[in-house]
Parts: C-alpha cells; structure tokens; sequence
C-alpha cells in the first residue's frame, strides 16, 4: 500500500460545516406537527413510585400524551452497553416506577411546546417513598449500610462452569483467546466485617472478602524476593462524560417505520440497540445522525432514552422532539466509574517489578455490572508487565447515575493508580522515571491479563513502548528538564517533571466495507461510522482511494443515515474505527481491485493478473479502462460486479444494503477475514512538567509531550487532534473534573459544568506536542491500530507524577489534584491530608 | 407537584429606556419584580424555576446606565457597563488597575462581554445547596445544608456564618471595597450612595440577600473616589481552572507607601465570607511598616483570626494568610534552587 | 389565614417549616386587645380587695404579723429578673427582625435561651425543695375560689376564699407560663444544635426532617403565644392596683396590711398570722 494518502494530512468534507454551523445536530431537525416532551424525573437516590395520578395534566391544553413506565418494553437482557459491557435482566428502561438514582426519568410528557410540557409536569400528582440509598462504595460494605438496589449492594459472577478462574473479563473476552462464555453477574448483599475495617489503616483501602479474582505467576514468592515494597490506596473519581452535545432525540413514524434523528457512536448499530429498547424490529428503525457532539463512551450505540420520543410519537401519533437540558445530562448522560484501590507492589533494586497484588473497588452505580475495576488491573499487568500479578476486586453499586464506559474505561484508572506507584520506587532506589519505565515496558508480543484455561496468557499484537519512551524523552528533552525541573524552587514556585506509559485497546476485526465505483467514474463509499467528532468517519476510507490510487477528491462517502444504504460498521468505542474499518475498506478494495482487473481481462483480453489498477485506470497488455469504463461493463456482466451477488459471510445488514445498492457500479465489498495473532492494544507515553504555587496551591502545566506508538499514522492532524484531546481528559481528571454528592440526601451538588470543572483551553499545557513512533503493527495489513483512548491515561498519570515529583510523594491519595488537597498537605509538611476513601467529595 | 428545571416560566417582559421609567416600574411592582443586567445570574434563577417574578425588567435598553465617566480624579462607572469594558477604559487601567484587573479574571470572555459591572458586585451566592434548590435559610427554609457533619462545603465560608455559610462570588467585589467605591442606588424616593463596604450583607442581619439592594432599588452606577487612584495595587484569585471558575479566595488591595514603608492601605479578601472581607485590624497593623516578609507574615497570621473552617474548607486558612502575605510583600522573584 | 408555612425537603417532599409569622402579629394584638379590654373593664368596675371593715377586723385578729411580710426571697426574686430580662431578649431577638429591625440576632438569641434555661432549671430545683412548691399550681380545691373570683370579677360582692400566697388569676398564669415555657425551652434546646455554637458540633442531621418540623413549629406557637402573655403580665405589673405585688419582686415583702387585704391568713400562713404555729420547712416563704 502506497502512502499517496495514508499518513498526509487533509480536511475532513464535513469540517466546513462543523464549522460554519451548518452541520444538523439531532437538535437542528424540524418536522409538521413535531411535539416537545419533558421528562419528570427522581428528586430521590432510591425511590418508589407511590401514588401517580396524570389526569391534572392530560387535561391541560397542549398535553397530547403521557408515557410511564408501563409504556416501556421490559429490560433489554443483551443489549450492548459500551465497551465489553452487556445488559442483564435488572437494566434499565429508559423510564421507572422504582428510580435508582436521582435525576432518572420517571415519565415523559409531549405537549406543543416545551414550557407547556414543563407546566403540565409540574401538575403531575405523584408521591415517591424514600428507600434506603448509598452514594459512596466503601460506605456500601460496611456491615448494616443500606443498599442501592432492593436486591443488593454488589455485582457478583456465580462460579464460572468448568473453564475455571479469570474466564469472564474483558482479558478474556473479545480481544483475541476465545473465551467460555461467562454466566451473568447478579445484585447479592455483600458487606465487609467491622474487623476489616478496623485493620486497615487510616486512609488504606479494607481487604474485605471480594468476589472476582484473577492472576498469573506467584505473587507472594515475587512480593518476598523484592528489595522494596510498597502498598499504596488510591482513589480515581466518577466523572460524568459531558459530551457537548447532551443525547437529544427526536423521532417519528411514518408507514410503520420509526425515523430517529439522534446522537450516537454508530450510525449502523444504533439500529439494534435502539429496537430493542424501545421494543420494535430493527427493520422497523431507520437512524438519522449526521452529526454526534462527543460520545466519549456514553453513546455506545444511542442511549437507551432515544426509546421515550419514539414510543411518545407513537403513542401522540406526531413527531415528538426531546430536548435534553445540561443538568438532565448530568443525571443520564453516564459517567465514568471512580475506582479506588489498593496496590501492593514489589520491585528488586534495579526497578524490575516482581509482583503486584492488586484490590479494586468500583463504584458501579445502580445498573449494569462495569469492567473498569477489572480492566484497571488488566492494563497495569500490559503496561508494567510484572513478573506477577494478582487482582481482586469488587463491583459495589450505588444510587449514582449509571457508569459507563468512558474513553479508557478502567485503563485510565490504572494508570493513575499504578503510575504514582512506580514514580516513588523510582525516587527510592534511585532510578530514572523514564528507564524505570523501559525496565518494565512491554514489548513484542507482550503478555497481559490473567493465566487464561490454555494456561497461557493473553499477547498483543504488537508494542513498541521502548521506542516510544525514547522519542518523547527526546521531544520533551527529559534530562535537560530534569536538570532544570525535578525538585527545583523558585520563591513560592515548585516544578516538577513526570512521565507515564498507558496502553490500551486499539483495534477489533471482523467487520464489512462497501463501496460503488460509478459509471461516472466516482467512488461512493458507504460509512456506517458516527461522526462524533474523529476524523476516522472519513479517514479509514482514504484506504480505499489509495489503493485504488484514485485522488480522495473522486470519492463520495455517504454516512448518517441508515435508510442510505451502509455496511456493518464496528461502534466507534474502544479506539476500534480505525483499526477495523481500514481492515475492512483494504479488504473491500481488494475485492475491488480484483474485479477490475477481471472486467479488464474480459474486455481487453489477457490474463486479470497482468492487468494493473493505477492512476484511475486499469491497465495491462490488452490496454486500459477507465473506472467509468469498468463501472459500466460491471453493470452488464452483473452476478458479483455490480453487487447482484455478495460474498456469503457478509453480515446481514451489508447483504440488505448491497442488495439495494446493487447494478448501480462496480461493488467493492467484503468482510474484514484477515488473521490476527494477538489482541490490538495501542500505548501512548506522556511527559509533562508542572508549576505548583507552594502558596495557593495553584498548578500550571508547561510542557506536555504526548508520543503514541499507534501503528502506522493514518491522518497526522488527527493523531494530533487525538492526543491532544485525550491528554486534556486526562489532565482534567488528574486536576479539576469532579462529581460531588451530599452523603445525607444522596443528591448531587456538582449538576452542571461549572460544577464539574472539566478542563478548558486555558488550562492546557503552555507547550504541547503530539506525535508517534509511526511503526505499523505486524498483524494488520494496513499497520493502523487506534489512538483514541491510551492518551487519557498517559496525562492523567505524568501530571500526577510531575505534582508528585515537585512537592513530595504523598502530598495526594486522590484525584483530582487541587488546591485544598495539594495546601493542606504542604501545611502538613507534606504529609495526606484529605480523605482517601470518601467518594464524590 | 413534581419539580422540573431548565425551562423559564412565563413573566411579562419591560424593557425600558431610561433610568426613571424603570424606577417607576420597580416601585409599582416591588417584589413582583426582578431586575435583570447581563443576565448571567438572574437567568439561571429564571431557567431553574426558582425564581418566577411576574414581572422582568430588563436595564439593557438604558444608555445612561452604561459608560465609565470621568469624575474629578475619580471615575463613576454606569451599573449596565459591560466587564469587558471596564478592563479595557483607559482611565480604569490608568487610575485602578485593582480593578481592571479584577474584572478581567470573571469567568470567561464571554460571560465578560455579557455581564455588567453592576450585575458582577451584586449577584447572589453560589452555594450550589442553595442555587440547586434546597430549601436552605437563604430560600427561606430553617437549615443550612452546607454545614452540616457531611456537607460538601470546599467553597464556603471559614468567617462570619451566621447560620448560612454561603460566601461572596464577586471579584470585582473586594476591589470596589478596597477602593472605597460608592454604590449609586435610586428608587421612587430619590437617590443614596452606600459606601462599597456596607452594600453587602452579611445573613446576620438579612439571610435572604446579599446586599443592600431592596425591591424597588436600582443600582445605577459605582462611583470610585480618587482617594486611591494611583495606589500601589495587588489582586489575585485562586480558583481550580483557568477560566470560567468562581474563586476559591480572592483578594486586593491598595497602599499608598510613605518612603520605603507602608503609608496606609486598604485589604479585602472575596470568598472567605458572606461580604467581601475587609482586613482593618491588618490594615492599622501594617501601617508604618515595610513591606517585607516580616511584615506579610505578621499580617498573615493576623488575618485569619478568628476563622472558623468548616469540614472541606479548612485549606482557605493557609490559602488567605498566604494571599494576604503576597498582598504585602509582593509576588517573589529569585533564581531556582534545589 | 395559614397558620403554619411549609416547605419542601430536598427530596421534594412537604415538611413545617415554622408557624406563620402572623400568628405573631396574632398574638401582639390578643396581649394588646386583652389589655385594652382588661383596664377598660378595671376602669369602670368595682375593685377586689376586703372591705377596710373587714380588714381592719383582720388587723385586730392577727396582732401578731409583722409589719413586714416577706413574700418573695432574694434568690426567688433575682431568679425572676434573670428571667424576665432573658425572656425579653430572646422576644425582642426573635421577632424584632421579623418585623424589619435587622441585626445579626441569632447569638444573642441562643445565649439567653441558655440563661433562661439555667434560671428556670434552678427555679424548678429551688421551688421543689425549698418553697412551698404545691403553692403556685392549680387544683380541684381551688374551683370555690374560682367561683368566688369569677364573681367579684362580675362585681358581686361575694363572701367566699381569698386567695393564699398566690391569687389564682397568677397561678393559672403560671401554669400557662410553664407550659409556653418548657416547651419553648425544650425545642430551643434541640435547635442549638442547628446553630453554630461551641458546644455542640453543628448538625441538623440529629433529627428527620419532620421531627424538625414539628420542633420549629412548637418553638414558634409557644414564642408567639409567650409574646402575649409577657405582654399581659408586664401589663398587670404596671397596674397601679398591682404595684403592691411589683414591688414585692423588687423588694421582697409586703405589709401587713397588704396581706390582709388581699390574701386568705388561712391559706397563705405567716409566723404570728392564722394558725400562729411554728411554719413547717416546707411553708416557709
């Protein structure tokens, strides 16, 4: 593959409309006769529904329906539910009679307009019974604290059948080693002893009985042969995802089929997730969005409340619009689980780490059992690869909004949890932050994750982190600044220096590229991506224009909507696109290329294989065809040139869109079914350089240098906009963003974004680059693996360390790092002063 | 009845074009009627339903009420002029850089451009149990929920909580105070000046507001007196991000130097209570003395006595004493050391 | 009218909040109108004291009495003052902003709640042990004087019981008193605990929303009735007719004569008066 396009920088066709303000939002849309419709949600933790009566406000004129929860299907056992996460039977339903958390949607009304529907909410009678509610997971375990859900307080998998230990995360699951299929996790009481708390220390985490373990190597013989060991608690916080654009919907139906205009991270499987939960056929479901504002993982596909237009459509019969306000966003837009956890870590005097014994807790919310926790310890295991690990953990849930994934779901956490850990065993024997880190990189096919039945563990694909480390200490001139930095005072000035390594999942496989090459000689390339606001919805489709060496201006890509014809796409989650769909757009544009080159050998004569496809042509010995030329001939000679016939291991979604677009051109189209040896993960390292005011407690980041070893680099500006987009999530998480509940009530105090602080333009580093090592993966044929996700990590850690590294390494157990905390422990003399174990504060 | 946020309640809307027309319209509906400047706060009382007045009187159509106008050395700023403006008047920059300063660090450049100087020194706290809608003492309930043993009050006050433990936002506040600034305020009877300093109210005396200003009162202008102008100024604000962000404590202050040492001054610190804070004691205290770090440390220590942290809150301590040092000796300078 | 003002918890749900201020008002105009009403009523009736004949027969019954009768003991008497001042800075500290005087009333507030709590605890424990603790309280034997009172109030000339040591108009008031005033003592108590004071640490958290309610509510019903009643008993103690008995608080004794005219020697005994018998402990004034 040549590198016309692959690597060189270019503009997006939808920038100029994001832009300019012409992009249409699911917000944007009108329609004759649209109705909006207001939501009545909890003003309770844990609730019941008491007494309900809607007739006041059905009375009301321009109330045209009320749907309740009676309305909603049952919940949708199966449903995907972000990365590596599936629904139970205990899921949600989009609207309650039993609420879990405050701000869940009770029921919904559509009026003619949105202050009527807000009237007609306030007339609602209804009565909710207060039910015992918990907002904190360590407060969730101790002996007699309410629980979240009448069931219970915690996740727990019954025993795995026969396949033994450590079968049912995210290690084991979907990237890479079959795994037995897990049974599901189910709400039990779970609570720790007053024992295991009186015999934890002050602000160390209880090793109260836990439910899911896994392991490899001996832990205790590594913990025993170490020269140091420490054992650190550490709490990441819960964090909503705030995407820009809250999960407006609207719908309507129009002869039998629901038109949904909404905001998604796939355009193409939104359309399963939402007929399941809104209980109606996929085929029933035509999805409409053209543009998403941010995902970030809480749009993995739709949101479970595009289900409340719809059916009040139905039920209203007229279009019904829902207008989701920034505070409702806070409530059901997901967030991210806090993890707290305890590391006991053992390393020889040369920095090699020989063990690490690893209790987790996460704080899961009322519904669906979460990874983060999980995936927490699996990334620890890649990213430090010790000799030894061990990970137990717990899945506490709580009265707090729903968690989800959110971009590096649990790897995030890991790192900021392992990465203060590495940089105080650095600074206690001695060892530079970087070769400390080249000690325990990964590399190759690196191991990770738990000894799996075969008795092996998990590999990747590929890591180059070594290579990655040296290029940043270069870029960010690590040892000029360390002589400059580490340590240094200035007046009231400290600065410090930090570095941290994060990998985390880069790639899936298996999934269908389609596209038409017209008789007019154009390329229509068919996307079923969400354009939530990568350049991946455009990039991995330059694949097919370079291979076919046609300029990227002659491709047409049609995207955004479901009733145009797309091919089974991957979810654009777990830094997936541009690894799979560059797999599928090689794979497609080699079924392509070689019906251009038999189209070219029936007309002109020869051998297919003489002929070559080039510069918009096929050429060989016969002479050449243009691509309109070969467009048309395909149409004649139909059966697969024109798509009338379809490879058979196609998903059924590409065979019904093929089938529709077929004798329109030439059909590029096939199935991702190329090997893969290892699961993808793709690693970024982060160095930073911070200025904490030993007087206010103030911090500034200076430099920031972000190197990804994300496999070939697709579109530069992209890589860039990744990094430098990650980084700020990570920054935010290590310095400003935060949730805050009143224990008392169980309701939130942080609603809105000036509560929640995430991080703005001002608070970016004074100097940032971005860039990678730019080495392809071994085990893709195009050498791209993704890059959304590993840089969140890598800030969230290297800001951390570099604080660390300027005032002293227990100044902080807890992010974010602010003010309070960093001035109560210099007035401590650097001693943790705040709490460690106390959630959302 | 269910509680629903985010979509304003109908009022009935006046827009008038001068000062008169819109004290007369004030004093015919009294409490009925709330009077919005930029917006930045009355609006979100608006969106959350918690405020419905019948009756909104929107000053934006009122030139008068806009300007910064030169007064004998001294400057009067109209309450409608824009934030933005204020930062960038010459005489503002010339005169009290304290408060251009001030103005410049308020949230964003947006909100700068939208918010007045008026709105700025006279909106409400942002005790976010109050402004979530808790039926607190402020709202006129019997309870404050920021203090109790598991509230989450990082932001509130470490002084002067008479029940409430909200605190004072503005940051242009303390350096109208410092500056010995006079609020210009009219109703039906006429006009008064308050000095900047008793414009605020503690929730000792009134616990349902945070200013002087009663229904039928029209703040119309700020006027500042050139007792200070020229002075040797210092403001800072400590907040957790860059921009957008309310201060965790601010402060400013003025001196007038007398040879090498302090002649007089004036010192107040925002967010540590109800009102701006004025430091008198200090500033008696440090009268005389040099400006150096014996002198800041002294004044430190003597500002924070008496303060009363609560369970989060307790870093405002070392974060007011240091700012109150800074305010004295001035940021540092020096080489890196190890 | 609402005579008591809700509002909703954080969770949305009704929960008292308070009486409603007019209540005060309510209970300002009562302690007026019954004054008002009370010396109009004095004005054009007959007065109550014994016949000078009578009295005079009195005089020559109990030659023994001294001149000097002591009705109210110094610690009796500065309890009272430490009391009624107390109780007129918590009335003035508790209404005085509802009515738009402002000042910062809430300190003050509690302290002399705490100094009224302290005078009353020592006046329980002093009455029960070293007064005459039954001769304040009302019972089923008084109802002869009651009628008796009731009659002369309606200007019949009735033979009939005086009072004792203390009329029963005053020991009813006492009994008012007792209970506007426990109960304004025990819910003040609990709401110390809302406030910020050094001795406990703040926290509404010690009762439920509700509980909370109905504490506010008996705190302000018992405060709004007390404004009356004080209004009422400053007003008697300012009657010319009462001065007798004002005095007696300042000064501690009455004269003879004064007791004669006034009270039953039966009921109310003193050394050398009815019965002439050593007084037992438990009488001693």
């Amino acid at each position: 593959m040549a590198n016309k396009l692959i690597g060189q920088n270019y503009t997006t066709p939808d920038l100029v409309a994001k832009v300019t303000g012409k992009a249409k939002y699911a917000e944007d849309y009108r329609v004759d006769g649209m109705l909006f419709c207001k939501l009545l949600t909890s003003p309770m933790p844990h609730a019941r529904v008491k007494r309900l009566d809607t007739s006041k406000a059905l009375a009301m004129p321009g109330v045209k329906a009320i749907l309740t929860a009676d309305d909603m299907p049952g919940a949708a056992a199966g449903a995907t539910l972000g990365e590596n996460v599936q629904s139970t039977a205990q899921a949600e339903r989009g609207l309650t009679n039993e609420p879990l958390y405050q701000g869940e949607p009770i029921l919904a009304i559509a009026a003619t307009s949105e202050l009527e529907a807000a009237e007609a909410v306030e007339a609602i009678d209804i009565e909710f019974e207060a039910l015992p509610f918990v907002v904190d997971p360590i407060e969730a375990l101790r002996p007699g604290s309410a629980n979240a859900r009448t069931q219970g307080n915690v996740w727990v998998r019954p025993p795995a059948p026969a396949g033994g230990r450590g079968a049912s995360g995210d290690a084991a699951r979907g990237r890479g080693a079959a795994p037995p299929s897990p049974p599901p996790p189910q709400v039990t009481v779970w609570k720790w002893t007053e024992a295991d708390f009186a015999n934890a220390k002050e602000g160390e985490l209880p090793l109260g009985k836990f439910s899911d373990e896994w392991s490899f190597g001996n832990v205790d013989d590594g913990l025993k042969k170490a020269d140091l060991v420490l054992d650190e608690t550490f709490m990441t916080q819960s964090t909503g995802h705030q995407p820009l654009e809250t999960r407006t919907a609207m719908a309507y139906w129009q002869n039998g089929k629901c038109y949904l205009h909404g905001s998604t991270q796939s355009t193409v499987q939104t359309v399963a997730s939402f007929a399941r939960w809104a209980g109606i056929q996929p085929n029933q479901v035509v999805m409409i969005s053209e543009y998403t504002g941010g995902g970030f993982g809480s749009k993995i596909p739709g949101s479970i409340f595009m289900a409340i237009p719809a059916l009040l459509s139905k039920k209203a019969n007229a279009p019904v619009m829902m207008r989701i306000t920034r505070e409702e966003e806070h409530f059901i837009g997901r967030a991210r689980p806090g993890v707290i956890a305890r590391v006991k870590a053992g390393f020889t005097k040369d920095g090699r780490i020989t063990a690490i014994d690893m209790y987790a807790i996460c704080d899961n919310g009322p519904y669906d059992a979460q990874g983060d926790a999980r995936t927490a310890g699996t990334t620890i295991s890649l990213a430090y690869q010790p000799q030894a690990m061990r990970w137990r953990g717990l899945t506490v849930l709580t009265n707090t909004p729903p968690k989800v994934s959110q971009r590096a779901p649990g790897g995030m956490q890991g790192v900021g949890i392992m990465e203060p850990i590495l940089s105080k065993a650095a600074r206690r024997l001695g060892i530079d932050q970087v070769e400390i880190r080249k000690i325990n990189a990964p590399s190759g096919k690196a191991p990770f994750g738990p000894t799996l039945p075969n008795g092996k563990q998990a590999y990747v694909t590929s890591a180059f982190v070594k290579e990655a480390l040296d290029k940043g200490r270069e870029l960010f001139k690590w040892d000029e600044k360390k002589a400059a930095f580490s340590g240094k005072r200035q007046g009231t000035k400290a600065r410090g220096i930090g570095v941290a390594v994060s990998p985390f999942a880069g790639g899936s496989i298996g999934f269908d590229a389609l596209f038409i090459i017209k008789p007019d000689g154009r390329i229509q390339i068919q996307s079923g991506i969400g354009n939530l606001g990568t350049h991946s919805l455009f990039d991995v489709h330059r694949i097919v224009a370079e291979m076919l060496d046609v300029p990227w201006e002659q491709c047409d890509v049609v995207f955004g909507n479901t009733a145009k014809n797309l091919p089974w796409t991957c979810v654009s989650a777990g830094s997936q696109t541009a690894h799979a769909m560059t797999r599928a757009a090689h794979a497609a544009s080699t079924s392509a290329i070689k019906k251009l080159q038999e189209i070219a050998a029936k007309s002109r004569g020869g051998n297919p294989e003489a002929y070559k496809v080039a510069g918009g042509k096929v050429s060989g010995p016969g002479g050449s065809m243009t691509f309109a030329q070969a467009a048309q001939k395909a149409i004649e000679l139909g059966g697969t040139y024109d798509g009338h016939e379809v490879p058979e291991e196609l998903n059924n979604f590409t065979k019904t869109s093929a089938k529709a677009l077929a004798g329109q051109g030439l059909m590029g189209v096939a199935k991702d079914t190329y090997p893969r040896d290892g699961q993808s993960q793709s690693y970024v390292v982060g160095f930073a350089a911070v200025e904490v005011d030993t007087e206010t407690g103030a911090v500034k980041v200076l430099d920031y240098t972000a190197i990804g070893d994300v496999g070939r680099i697709l579109n530069p500006r992209g890589l860039k906009g990744q990094l430098f987009g990650g980084s700020m999530l990570g920054l935010g998480h290590a310095m400003t963003q935060r949730w805050a509940y009143d224990q008392h009530y169980g309701l939130a105090l942080a609603r809105r974004f000036h509560h929640n602080r995430p991080p703005t333009i001002l608070d970016a580093p004074t100097n940032f680059i971005g860039d990678a090592v730019d080495l392809a993966d071994p085990e893709t044929p195009t050498g791209i693996r993704g890059v959304g996700e590993p840089p969140v990590g890598a800030a969230y850690g290297a800001i951390m360390n570099a604080i660390a590294d300027a005032i002293g390494d227990d100044a902080f157990k807890r992010s974010p790092v602010t003010a309070d905390i960093l001035l109560t422990s210099l007035e401590n003399g650097g001693k943790r002063t705040h709490e460690t174990l106390t959630a959302h504060i | 009845m269910a509680v629903i946020r985010d979509v304003i309640a109908a009022f009935e809307l006046f827009q008038p074009a001068t000062v008169d027309d819109a004290v007369r319209l004030l004093d015919q509906h009294g409490a009925d009627a709330l009077v919005l400047a930029g917006g930045l706060d009355s609006m979100d009382w608006l969106k959350d339903r918690l405020k419905r007045p019948r009756y909104v009187v929107d000053l934006s159509q009122i030139k008068e009420l806009r300007g910064v106008r030169d007064v004998v050395g001294g400057l009067e700023i109209g309450a409608m002029t824009p934030l933005t403006e204020v930062v960038r008047h010459p005489l503002v920059k010339d005169r009290f850089g304290l408060l251009m300063q001030a103005a410049e660090l308020v949230a964003s450049p947006q909100i700068r451009n939208q918010g007045t100087i008026g709105g700025n020194v006279s909106q409400d706290t942002r005790c976010w149990y109050y402004r979530g809608g808790w039926n607190c003492y402020r709202a006129g309930g019997n309870t404050c929920y920021a203090d109790t043993p598991t509230a989450i009050n990082r932001e509130h006050a470490i002084f002067d909580a008479d029940r409430c433990v909200a605190v004072s936002p503005s940051d242009t506040a303390p350096a109208l105070v410092a500056l010995d600034a006079q609020m210009i305020i009219r109703n039906s009877r006429g006009e008064r000046v308050v000095p900047a300093e008793e414009y605020f109210v503690g929730p000792g005396i009134d616990i349902t507001r945070m200013n002087t200003l009663r229904p039928g009162d029209l703040l119309t202008a700020i006027r500042i007196p050139a007792t200070w102008a020229g002075a040797q100024f210092y403001f800072e604000k400590v907040r957790d991000r860059q921009v957008w962000d309310f201060p965790l404590v601010n402060i400013a202050s003025a001196i007038k130097p007398d040879g090498g040492n302090i002649g007089s001054m004036r010192l107040v610190v925002g967010a540590v209570s109800c009102v701006p804070r004025r430091l008198k004691d200090v500033e008696t205290a440090v009268a005389g003395k040099p400006r150096n770090e014996e002198t800041a440390k002294m004044a430190g220590e003597m500002a924070i006595q008496g303060a009363q942290p609560l369970r989060y809150n307790g870093y405002k301590l070392p974060l007011m004493r240091n700012l109150v040092k800074r305010a004295i000796r001035g940021s540092e300078g020096g080489s890196w050391t190890s | 009218m609402d005579f008591l003002t809700w509002g909703r918890n954080p969770w949305g749900e009704w929960v008292l909040t308070h009486v409603s201020w007019s209540l005060f008002w309510g209970s300002l105009f009562a302690g007026i109108l019954f004054l008002v009403a009370h010396a109009t009523y004095m004005f054009l009736s007959a007065h109550r004291k014994r016949a000078v004949a009578e009295t005079e027969a009195l005089e020559a019954r109990y030659k023994g009495l001294p001149n000097e009768i002591e009705r109210h003991t110094l610690v009796a008497r500065l309890f009272h003052w430490v009391m009624a001042a107390s109780m007129f800075v918590l009335l003035f500290t508790a209404f005085l902003p509802i009515v738009g005087v402002r000042f910062p009333w809430v300190a003050w507030h509690w302290m002399a709640g705490l100094v009224l709590t302290g005078s009353i605890l020592f006046h329980v424990i002093h009455a029960s042990f070293w007064l005459d603790f039954w001769s304040i309280w009302v019972g089923p034997k008084d109802i002869p004087e009651f009628r008796a009172e009731i009659l002369r109030e309606l200007g019949h000339d009735v033979p009939g019981p005086k009072p004792g040591k203390y009329p029963l108009g005053n020991r009813l008031y006492h009994l008012v008193i007792v209970v506007a005033g426990l109960t304004v003592i025990a819910s003040g108590m609990f709401m110390m605990v809302r406030v910020r004071t050094p001795l406990f640490t703040r926290n509404p958290y010690v009762f439920s929303d509700s509980t909370w309610g109905f504490t506010y509510v008996a705190h302000g019903l018992a405060g709004v009735g007390l404004v009356g009643l004080v209004i009422a008993h400053v007003y008697f103690a300012v009657r010319p007719d009462k001065w007798w008995i004002t005095k007696s608080m300042i000064f501690g004794w009455i004269t003879r004569r004064q007791y004669l005219e006034h009270h039953e020697p039966s009921r109310w005994i003193v050394a050398g008066g009815a019965g002439s018998r050593p007084a037992k402990p438990s009488e001693r004034v």
